[in-house]
Parts: C-alpha cells; structure tokens; sequence
C-alpha cells in the first residue's frame, strides 16, 4: 500500500481517495480532495495559500531543515523480505518518528516564546504611554505647586551661602589646574 | 417555508472565468516556463519555423507569458503591460513543484526561501530574423 502525498496540501492520499490529473507532459499530480484540486485548477501557489504545509514551512512556522526528515523517502525498487531486518526498520521508524515530533514540537515552543517576549515588551510600553488615561498627571498640583513654593523660600534664604561655596569652588578649580 | 426559493443567480457572468479554470484548455504551469527559460529551449521557442495556424505564423512569442502575439507592435505593446509584468515577478521565486510538495510533507528537509536573480525581459533578438 502506498501512501501519496498531495500536491497542493502535502497531506496524506490514502489508496481510494481524492483524484489524479495528469498533465500532457506526463506528470501525474496527486490531490487528497476537491478542495486542494480546485485550488490548482485555479493555479494558486500553494506557498502563498495559508493551509498548505508549503506555507507554513516557507514562513518559518514548522520546522523545515533537519536531518530527522531525511529518512522517510519514497522508494520505487521493491526489497527482499528479510525478517530480522523488517524488524529493525519498524524500531527505527518508531525512533525516529518520537524523536521527529519532539523536534518539530520544540521549534514550535521556541517560536511562541519569542513572541510572548514582545507581548509583554508591548504591554509595558502601553502602560507606560497611556498612564494619564489612569492617572491624571495633574492630580495632586496645588500640593506639589505647595511643596515648591516652600522650596524656593528655602532656596532663597540659602542663597547667599550657596554663593559663597561656588566661589570656593571655583578658587580650587583654580588651585588644582 | 412558504413558497419557492429564490433562483440565485450569484454566478451570472463568469463563464469566461470557469472555462479558465477547467482543465481542457490548460495554459502552460509555471514550471513548464521556467522549464522554457533554459536557454536551449527558449531558443528553440522564440525561432520558430512559420505555423499558419498560430498568430502571427508563431514568430511573436512570449516565453514568460507562453503568448503568441500577431506582429512585433502587439508583442511590445504586451511587454508593457502589468499582466506581462506580474507573471515575471511570479518567475522570480523558482516555481513550486511535486518534488517540492514532497519535501513540505516532510520527505526531506524543505529549502525554504528559493531566491533567484530578477528574470529581465526578453530581449527581443528575433527581430532581426523575422523581417
């Protein structure tokens, strides 16, 4: 039994299912159902279409390159029944295809990680903008208006000693240079 | 419900778009003209021998486009045109093929963005021929 792919979708055609076209320069192109042959007779790029595998693997949101992929392959030379070696193979299919799909599943974490970085970047930055809506930032302005007016008669009858250290300083400036 | 439905007519008018889409007359893919782009057949395609039966004797032929045009003006005038223009930016990414599809179902590690230089338009060397 031999499990196709489907050229629009790359999702399995099981023997039975969906339908052929074969085009005049002897091509034969597989489609798991109407939907993915209606598509190509409408000649869309299943790279741009959404719900493609080709989509998600050009955009980046499956893993795409690993060395894991390379051992499922199609194979036109039929082999010798060979017991034990039938049996290896069906342990490293087994293998290969938990070690595939943790692979596969990691990339797809790591993406989502990066993007609820962003998210809270995001947050914050709103929060931090629109903190007036919250906030008015003229709450509290005859206190503060208060508070520096009080100030400033401090400042006043400070000023006078205030000059004298700044002619200090500057007399050591002097010294040092 | 009372009485009949109502005899939609929502697809009036697209016969010209449906007779497109069937697969009768399929135009060419676009991997069949990125296989007419090499160089030996491009120059087989653009120098054809004279056929009455195709416009302008099949002298004026667009590669990009897989068109026949009936004079050298028309074939200009269809080098300036956004249809002409929009299947070249299509040609700019290497077209999608069954080999490709496989790979995306996971036969195989899928190269993702294939990049290819800006495919410029035909020069029009024929000219020289057909006059």
């Amino acid at each position: 039994m031999r499990i196709d792919t489907c050229y629009f979708c790359s999702s399995r055609v099981y023997p039975g299912h969906g339908i052929q076209f074969v085009r005049n320069d002897c091509k034969i192109f597989k489609f798991c159902r109407s939907k993915c042959h209606k598509a190509f007779k409408r000649k869309k790029n299943p790279r741009k279409v959404k719900w493609t595998k080709a989509y998600r693997k050009t955009v980046g949101k499956e893993l795409a390159i690993d060395p894991s992929f390379e051992f499922e392959r199609r194979r036109n030379i039929p082999m010798k029944y060979d017991r034990e070696f039938w049996q290896k193979t069906v342990e490293a299919i087994k293998n290969i295809e938990e070690i595939k799909n943790k692979r596969q599943n990691t990339f797809i974490m790591q993406r989502l990680r990066k993007g609820r970085e962003l998210e809270t970047k995001r947050d914050i930055r709103e929060v931090q903008r629109d903190l007036p809506l919250i906030r008015s930032p003229a709450a509290g302005l005859k206190d503060r208006e208060k508070m520096e007016d009080s100030i400033v008669e401090v400042v006043h009858d400070s000023d006078q000693e205030m000059d004298g250290e700044d002619g200090s300083d500057s007399r050591m400036e002097v010294a040092a240079n | 419900m009372p009485g009949p439905y109502k005899r939609k007519k929502y697809h009036y008018g697209d016969t010209h778009l449906k007779k497109r889409w069937r697969t009768k007359r399929r135009k060419k893919d676009l991997d069949q003209i990125n296989e007419d782009l090499k160089p030996e057949k491009a120059a087989e395609l653009l120098d054809q021998e004279v056929d009455l039966d195709k416009p302008g004797d099949a002298q004026f032929y667009c590669l990009h486009c897989a068109r026949y045009f009936i004079d050298e003006k028309a074939m200009k005038e269809h080098f300036r045109t956004k249809v002409h223009k929009r299947r070249l930016k299509a040609l700019e990414a290497e077209p999608y093929t069954i080999e490709e599809s496989e790979r995306a179902a996971g036969h195989g590690s899928f190269v993702p963005a294939k990049k290819r230089k800006m495919e410029t338009q035909k020069p029009i060397e024929g000219d020289d021929d057909m006059t």
